[in-house]
């Protein structure tokens, strides 16, 4: 029969069989590897026309920032987009899983995606994998039901909320939503509030930084805003410029950009096979 | 499969070599109603008569022509419930590819696994064949591209192709009238008149699908008005 060409698991579920190994070897003084962990602020509101879903863009390894502009803002269908916190594989493998089988299913349905099945999807999947898979995503999009929000938590339980936030930045962009949230903010005011929960958990949190991304999505409409805002720019070279003591004198200067243009020949001869 | 008592072929080759269960699932895409394809230069169209069994059925939610990816659309002559589960494996297909390569799947590619699905029940345990005939229209970066997948799995790239009931009359018609530097309009013109040649009754948006898939490498169906808007072009 067909060899499928993403190897599944044969019936679903965590295998287990490797557990007893790694305690053996845990026990033998093995340090396990640590993942890349997205520390992180992700936030979601519902305004007037719809929702809008905001992220940092810090990816950290522990102590170390692996990422300075990582997107954690994940398409799941063309009005559903799906914030991810936690372990970064984890909310991008499943975010993407779920993508295509929604796809699958538009086809099949001839409908537009609603958030709840998006919801549906993930959430078993999580709990299939009891808590294993470290994804706690935020989930918002606009269907023929009107806008929803949801946060799906990584042993697979969820809210349904009009204002979250989740990450290690949560509490600090929390406090900015209890303050200043109310309902029917028009779309001027919802991105401002917005930038500002991310911002606060930028500058608070330790394991949330760079920049804002922001992504608003309405009846028939999405707008994907990467890095709306940049509150932490970096400087790569030093403004005061270059120069050399009195003694030395300059034979000539040569200036190789750091980036190379590349030149697209369109109809060229294709590659040999 | 392998356990169950049914493990062995039901297609098995006769003394003159040829697989009769296939060539009688031939006989089935034959008898099936017309549809064709033409690949135009910069598109594709594929078109089919819908002749419902009674005028009871309601039309509007009968649908042959049916879309596999964005830029790939699929009709077949035949069995129905056959083209639905073909269909149904494709657009999976499509999507593993997707998810795998990050690429949307390439025509070829889609053809040769749908196609190697339509050999595997010809040399699987207790399967038949599939009897239906497909015309996968797509557009690619190797440009508009048509190609007909018949139960065996064995696929040709086409021109231009009919297949179905009235196949050798529509071929001649299509011989005739074909031109390598057709435009998309023109083919789904001629494809009309190709349906019209063998169609009984009077020919309207409502008894014939029509897709398309242009330039722009978005596969879509016409809707009836869109059609009777050509039909009466073609008057």
């Amino acid at each position: 029969m067909t060899k499928e060409a993403i190897d599944m698991p044969q019936k679903g579920g965590f295998s287990f069989d490797l557990c007893k190994r790694n305690d053996m070897l845990l026990q033998n003084g093995l340090k396990m590897p640590s993942f890349l962990k997205t520390g992180t602020t992700i936030v979601g509101l519902i305004f007037q026309d719809g929702v809008i879903l905001g992220a940092d863009t810090r990816a950290t390894e522990g102590p170390i920032v692996a990422d300075k502009n990582c997107e954690k803002i994940h398409y799941i269908a063309p009005n559903i987009y799906c914030c991810g916190a936690g372990t970064a594989a984890d909310t991008e493998a499943v975010t993407d899983m779920i993508s295509s089988q929604l796809t699958l299913h538009r086809y099949h349905t001839g409908r537009e995606s609603r958030v709840v099945t998006a919801l549906s999807l993930l959430k078993s999947h999580l709990f299939n994998y009891q808590g294993h898979v470290s994804a706690a995503l935020v989930l918002g999009g606009v269907d023929v039901t009107g806008p929803h929000l949801h946060t799906i938590y990584p042993h697979g339980s969820t809210d349904t909320l009009p204002y979250a936030t989740m990450g290690s930045g949560s509490l600090a962009a929390m406090a900015i939503f209890e303050s200043k949230y109310r309902e029917g903010l028009s779309r001027e005011e919802g991105v401002a509030l917005v930038a500002e929960a991310i911002r606060s958990g930028i500058f608070n949190d330790l394991g949330s930084g760079s920049n804002v991304d922001i992504c608003v999505i309405t009846k028939g409409q999405k707008e994907y805003l990467r890095n709306h805002m940049t509150p932490n720019p970096r400087t790569y070279v030093s403004e005061k410029g270059y120069s050399f003591s009195k003694k030395t004198e300059l034979l000539s200067t040569k200036i190789t950009p750091l980036r190379e243009t590349v030149v697209v020949i369109e109809g060229g001869d294709a590659m040999e096979e | 499969m392998g356990d169950s008592q049914y493990s062995f072929s039901l297609t098995t080759f006769s003394p003159s070599g040829k697989l009769v269960q296939i060539e009688h699932a031939l006989t089935a895409v034959g008898s099936g109603q017309t549809s064709l394809g033409i690949k135009a230069s910069n598109g594709v169209v594929i078109a089919t008569e819908k002749k419902l069994p009674s005028i009871l059925v309601d039309e509007a939610s009968v649908q042959k022509i049916q879309i596999l990816t964005p830029n790939i659309g699929v009709v077949y002559s035949g069995m129905g419930p056959d083209s639905r589960v073909l269909v149904r494996k494709s657009r999976k297909q499509a999507e593993q590819y997707h998810r795998l390569y990050k690429e949307p799947i390439p025509v070829t590619q889609l053809v040769r696994e749908t196609a190697a699905v339509m050999q595997e029940f010809t040399q699987s345990g207790g399967v038949r064949p599939f009897g239906v005939s497909l015309l996968v229209a797509g557009f690619d970066d190797k440009g508009p591209q048509l190609y007909q997948v018949d139960p065996s799995g064995s696929y040709f790239s086409w021109k231009a192709s009919a297949m179905g009931k009235n196949v050798s009359n529509a071929k001649t018609f299509l011989e005739k009238r074909y031109t390598d530097d057709m435009e998309l309009d023109d083919a789904v013109h001629t494809a009309i008149l190709t349906l019209k040649e063998g169609f009984e009754g009077q020919i309207s948006g409502k008894n014939i699908e029509i897709g398309i898939i242009g330039a722009d490498k978005k596969f879509r169906v016409l809707t009836p008005s869109e059609i009777e808007d050509y039909l009466q072009e073609v008057e």
